[in-house]
């Protein structure tokens, strides 16, 4: 597997609060194959959320290549941006973002409503994800009706909705206690075992064990590309 | 997708149901008094040309005052006019002439008698040939030797108290009932009582002078080619233009425009509280989209385009200028029936008919929409130019 998924170079985004700058990422650069499970690890304001955004083109850099699947993502348009995410990545964040007025069937539908998938498809394959993530009988629950294990569950599936290349989390196991979380990471290690590679952002070292490959961000840098160490 | 779109604007509704229906009712008043004013005006429309039609467009009215002066009634103005040279002219098949008073009116025997002031309408010989279909209910017209002969309108033997066959005095000269009218559409025939020309001449005055003179155009002449030939005989005779000539057409023209000129203003006025109602769609949708707008961060991250969310917003608020539409047009129809349903029962008249018509179902419903869609506009489109990323970290 050497095809490269990610390349980031000399990668800067600097946010201007009023007058002041801050500069999030300072010159980050890196790179990641495809199958890869890389954990982004540093403390809060580290500036992994920022890369994080970037890696799954939610947001383009202030300077700095971006390339995504070989192509640099900065002169894209916001259509553009939406049809990669849509296509090629799926998110899972720390306080899952379902959208609370659908059903979790409806929310893992969701990703393939805008992709313009017909009605019975969406629903088969809808089902099918949750079947996998063990919601089989949760089918017509609503967020409120789950538990923060359930949900983050759910939100694996919608992530997986359009058979992304790439899977990215941002503190998946943040708000959950130790048993859920570790349910969540052995879903997000088998994904990868399937070959989808897999980026894990973390402050908490015990989920970035999961990882096969680890860096750490601080004050928007890069400290250390971590060697690769073997579970 | 539309409908996946309008399955998902439907969730977010239902959600916020309160704030939603408080919403559509502010549409659905608007909407209701745009259709029932609409429809209440196509009412009188239709009531008008269906008059107009029993009149028959055979005919041609004459009354006083040019052009400048204009139309003031048919109580305020009266002229002398030559019936028999109008009679003369060729395609002319019966002239009748009419002159509006008002008289005071005695009925009844005491203790139960009723006095007081009536319409009282003198009506030439003509008359009866020109409106042919001028129905009688009970009795018969007065004929050449029924001097002092009346014929009631519809409601005057309830006001007088006096029936077919009985007696009743205008102004001390006593008259025999011989017929009544039946219902007329001019509302001013059921109220008046009619006698000879002759008659109103001899008794309250005004000898020689008519309010108003009918004439009825034979088969196989122009109505409105009669009219210009009329005027222009008199204009000849009279050596001035000191009246009108219109066609049954020229009125129904005349009188539709003035209750499309009614329909407009009231329709405009109807059309602020659409306004309004729109607006409160407007502060729904930007309430909405701010709650929401972590909602949209999501689905930005998934995967929708600024287009995509922005047509979410859009159908949202469409739907519910549609649902508002549906309900005031339901509520703008019924209204329209209480009024038809109100004037028969409260005016006794039948000329106001219901009748739905299609356009102005599908125009309303349209129109709501597109009001409903154009005031999410705006909250549509800041929802669609929400960067995703910021959308994601607001709380």
């Amino acid at each position: 597997m050497n095809n490269r998924l990610i390349e980031l170079r000399e990668v800067w985004k600097t946010y201007r609060l009023g007058k002041v700058e801050v500069h999030a990422l300072r010159g980050v650069s890196l790179s990641l194959e495809e199958g890869e499970f890389l954990a982004v690890m540093g403390p809060s304001g580290s500036g992994k959320s920022t890369l994080m955004h970037l890696m799954g083109c939610l947001d383009l850099p202030t300077s700095g290549t971006i390339l995504f699947a070989g192509a640099d993502i900065s002169g894209l348009k916001s259509a553009e941006l939406a049809e990669i995410r849509g296509r090629q990545i799926g998110f899972v964040f720390q306080t899952f973002n379902l959208v609370h007025t659908l059903t979790a069937l409806e929310n893992v539908e969701l990703p393939m409503v805008f992709q313009g998938s017909g009605r019975s498809t969406r629903r088969a394959r809808a089902a099918e994800l949750l079947e996998r993530v063990g919601l089989a009988d949760r089918l017509h629950h609503r967020p409120s009706e789950l538990s923060g294990g359930e949900q983050q569950r759910v939100a694996i599936a919608r992530a997986l909705a359009n058979d992304p290349k790439l899977i990215l989390c941002d503190e998946p196991t943040g708000n959950l206690d130790s048993a859920a979380g570790e349910k969540i990471l052995e879903t997000l290690k088998g994904l990868n075992e399937e070959g989808r590679t897999v980026i894990l952002v973390t402050h908490d070292p015990e989920a970035a064990a999961y990882a096969k490959r680890r860096v750490q961000l601080r004050d928007g840098q890069m400290v250390e590309a971590a060697k690769e160490i073997l579970r | 997708m539309i409908r996946d779109y309008l399955g998902l604007a439907l969730r977010s509704m239902r959600h916020r149901q309160k704030r939603s229906w408080l919403t559509i009712i502010g549409i659905l008043i608007g909407i209701t008094a745009v259709v029932a004013l609409v429809s209440l005006g196509q009412s009188m429309q239709r009531a008008v040309n269906k008059q107009f039609e029993q009149f028959g467009y055979n005919l041609i009215t004459i009354y006083p005052g040019g052009l400048r002066g204009g139309y003031r009634g048919p109580y305020s103005a009266t002229f002398e006019i030559d019936t028999a040279l109008i009679a003369g002219i060729e395609g002319v098949e019966a002239v009748g002439a009419m002159l509006y008073k008002s008289a005071y009116v005695k009925g009844g025997e005491p203790p139960d008698q009723v006095e007081g002031f009536l319409p009282v309408i003198g009506l030439s010989p003509g008359i009866a040939r020109v409106f042919s279909q001028f129905k009688l209910e009970q009795g018969r017209f007065f004929t050449e030797t029924d001097r002092y002969g009346a014929i009631f309108g519809k409601n005057v033997p309830k006001d007088l108290g006096v029936e077919v066959g009985g007696k009743l005095e205008i102004e001390g000269q006593p008259f025999e009932v011989l017929g009544l009218l039946a219902e007329s559409g001019a509302g001013d025939n059921n109220n008046a009582i009619f006698i000879p020309l002759e008659t109103i001449w001899e008794v309250l005055g005004d000898r020689g002078k008519v309010s108003m003179v009918w004439v009825k155009v034979s088969q196989g002449y122009d109505a409105k080619q009669m009219a210009e030939r009329v005027k222009a005989r008199l204009k000849e005779a009279r050596g001035k233009e000191d009246f009108s000539v219109q066609t049954i057409e020229d009125l129904q023209k005349l009188i539709g425009q003035a209750i499309g000129i009614l329909q407009a203003f009231l329709g405009g006025i109807a059309g602020i509280s659409l306004l309004v109602g729109g607006i409160g769609v407007m502060n729904t949708m930007y309430t909405a989209v701010l709650e929401r707008t972590r909602e949209i961060g999501v689905m930005k991250a998934v995967g929708a385009k600024d287009s995509q969310v922005m047509w979410l917003f859009l159908i949202e608020s469409g739907l519910m200028g549609l649902v508002g539409g549906a309900i005031g047009t339901a509520l703008g129809l019924g209204m329209d029936i209480l009024a038809v349903v109100i004037t028969k029962r409260f005016i006794q008249t039948n000329v106001l008919e219901f009748g739905i018509s299609a356009w102005l179902v599908f125009g309303a419903l349209a129109f709501s929409f597109v009001v409903g869609a154009l005031s999410g506009l705006l909250p549509a489109r800041s929802a669609a130019k929400l960067k995703p990323v910021e959308a994601l970290r607001y709380e």
